[in-house]
């Protein structure tokens, strides 16, 4: 059973793991998925030790939903039992994978296509039903060859349902590979993939939303976690760039909430603000002008 | 695709999998997703998956093998944990139930978890017995995610890098499956800079002369005599080619960062 804030409700399915957080009623539901930080995971230092979410998110409109990533292989019936527990059968769906090289994002896309009423997905890459057959299905290549796939820029929006909710899709400022950022203006909420997934927990029930009641992270741990993950090469960068990149999504989204691929989601006006300003504060001592860049061992944590 | 593979590109290594193309600023260009099989006396480790698109031919190149007489598959062993590189470990696994997954094993428990208990952890240092040669984890000095290994076979020095020395290819030039010294057209600071910019981000933010330094160090400390990168064009003389791969490191850190699969704008589409 996961716990969560009063704020935010949450829903479970007797037998199975994971909850749905309902970050808007009829909107934005995010299925939550924890996994063990044992050392045994890529996306968090190898010394962290707790817990975390695999978040993936559903939005909702009476015609349409639209499921951003589709996580790991082994939560598949979970999320396909919560999406089937707030979608009416054959609504149409479309999938947003925000990184297409991790399992994280894109494991179940394969299944889902062949599950659901599929009728598109949203990608970077046109040739994204490539990145998706991992064998799940004997029919799987042939479920992702008929999938539709709608290329989006790295500025782009695009409409859930016909009354055209807009979602705005951005190029990452601050990136491993090719990721995108959604910004829906619905909700004032800002999908933000491998950014912002700074914070977990001690223990499997969460709670897995930070809000104003709960916000004790420190600039020195965000920093920390930057450096012991997949943020490791900041140390010296030139970050007069990003940190412009970053400012300008927050100067044109208006968010309340960040709703990281994974990690816990950050929620409220005064949440979303101090963890914005504290990555900023980071990424400039980080820069050229203060640090400098050197050689950074594998397992080197700082 | 080629028919040039499986080719042998040391003795007992053989480079098999297929070309991905990638659009780039209006251009095509072509770059592998390689996986290499190893051959030892008594059995045999599969360095890395190839793309998720790619198993059939993985498969096939492998059947080739074996009936080659190749040692069974033993090990699979993949530097990473982006799909590029282990896509196809959940079919590796089924097709060969014998084989064990070895390196840094982070996450694949929760991507195939029904694959845990043939999972083997990996430390720097350690390696796979292969028979005659073994292949070890070596210190990853150019990589994206921190759960990075390098492989290295001991018997003919061969040095598996993933995401080190990566670089497109020209496929209109006929570069498929050839090595890197056999691609006389190819053009190593444009295809660098291309691949840093789909791929490699980090590289325009960091001091890519300390990173070459290292590599350079690596590969005096361990007697590299060929890489097998997983995306760009095997290097087999290293003295002629690794120079001119650390020139498009540095030339691709200093041009400025373009954007990722620029494409038809969804309003355009039809």
């Amino acid at each position: 059973m996961l716990t969560q804030t009063a704020s935010v409700p949450v829903r479970t399915m007797p037998g199975m793991e994971g909850g749905i957080a309902v970050l808007a009623e009829n909107k934005v539901y995010a299925l939550q998925h924890p996994y063990a930080l044992d050392g045994r995971v890529s996306s968090y230092p190898a010394s962290a030790r707790g817990y975390s979410v695999a978040n993936s998110y559903l939005l909702t409109q009476s015609d349409a939903a639209m499921l951003i990533d589709t996580g790991f292989g082994k939560d598949e019936p979970a999320i396909r039992a919560q999406i089937e527990s707030l979608i009416a059968p054959g609504l149409p769906l479309s999938l947003f994978p925000l990184r297409l090289n991790e399992f994280m994002s894109i494991n179940n896309v394969e299944t889902f296509a062949g599950h659901f009423n599929v009728e598109q997905c949203y990608t970077s890459n046109i040739d994204a039903a490539l990145w998706f057959d991992f064998g799940a299905k004997a029919d799987g290549r042939s479920i992702l060859d008929a999938m539709p796939v709608t290329a989006v820029t790295r500025s782009d929006t695009i409409k859930l349902g016909t009354k055209g909710r807009p979602i705005d899709v951005m190029q990452a400022p601050l990136r491993l590979i090719a990721t995108r950022w959604l910004y829906d203006r619905t909700t004032r909420t800002l999908f933000s993939s491998d950014m912002f997934t700074h914070v977990w927990r001690a223990h499997r029930d969460g709670p897995w939303i930070v809000t104003a009641d709960d916000d004790t992270t420190s600039a020195r741990e965000l920093r920390s976690f930057l450096l012991n993950t997949r943020y490791w090469w900041l140390e010296g960068a030139p970050t007069a760039a990003i940190r412009r990149g970053i400012a300008a999504v927050f100067d044109q989204c208006d968010v309340e909430t960040i709703a990281p691929g994974y990690g816990c989601i950050l929620h409220g006006r005064k949440v979303v603000a101090r963890h914005v300003e504290m990555l900023d504060e980071v990424l400039a001592g980080l820069d050229k002008s203060v640090a400098v860049s050197r050689y950074v061992a594998r397992d080197e944590e700082r | 695709m080629t028919g040039r593979m499986p080719r042998e590109i040391a003795p007992g290594v053989f480079w098999i999998g297929d070309c991905l193309a990638q659009r780039h600023q209006g251009k095509i260009y072509h770059a592998y997703n390689a996986a290499f099989l190893v051959a030892g006396e008594t059995a045999s480790v599969l360095v890395e998956t190839g793309h998720p698109k790619d198993f059939p031919v993985i498969e096939r190149h492998l059947s080739e093998l074996f009936a080659r007489g190749a040692p069974a598959l033993k090990y699979l062993f993949v530097t990473h944990q982006e799909t590029p590189h282990c896509g196809g470990l959940g079919r590796i696994l089924q097709r060969f139930p014998e084989a064990i997954l070895c390196g840094d094993v982070s996450d694949y428990h929760l991507a195939f978890p029904h694959y845990e208990s043939r999972m083997r952890w990996m430390n720097e240092g350690d390696a796979i017995d292969l028979g005659g040669r073994s292949l070890m984890a070596v210190e990853p000095v150019i990589r994206d995610l921190r759960t990075t290994w390098w492989g290295f076979d001991t018997g003919e020095r061969v040095l598996f890098p993933g995401d080190g020395f990566a670089y497109s290819h020209y496929h209109q030039d006929g570069h498929c499956g050839l090595v890197a010294e056999e691609a006389v057209s190819l053009d190593l600071p444009d295809v660098s800079a291309v691949f840093a910019d789909l791929a490699l981000f980090w590289t325009k933010f960091a001091n890519m002369d300390a990173y070459c330094d290292r590599l350079d160090h690596l590969i005096e400390r361990l007697g590299v005599k060929t890489i097998a990168p997983t995306h760009g064009l095997p290097i087999t003389d290293l003295k002629v080619t690794v120079p001119k791969v650390k020139e498009g490191l540095k030339y691709a850190a200093q041009v400025p960062e373009s954007g990722t699969n620029e494409k038809v704008p969804v309003a355009q589409q039809t």
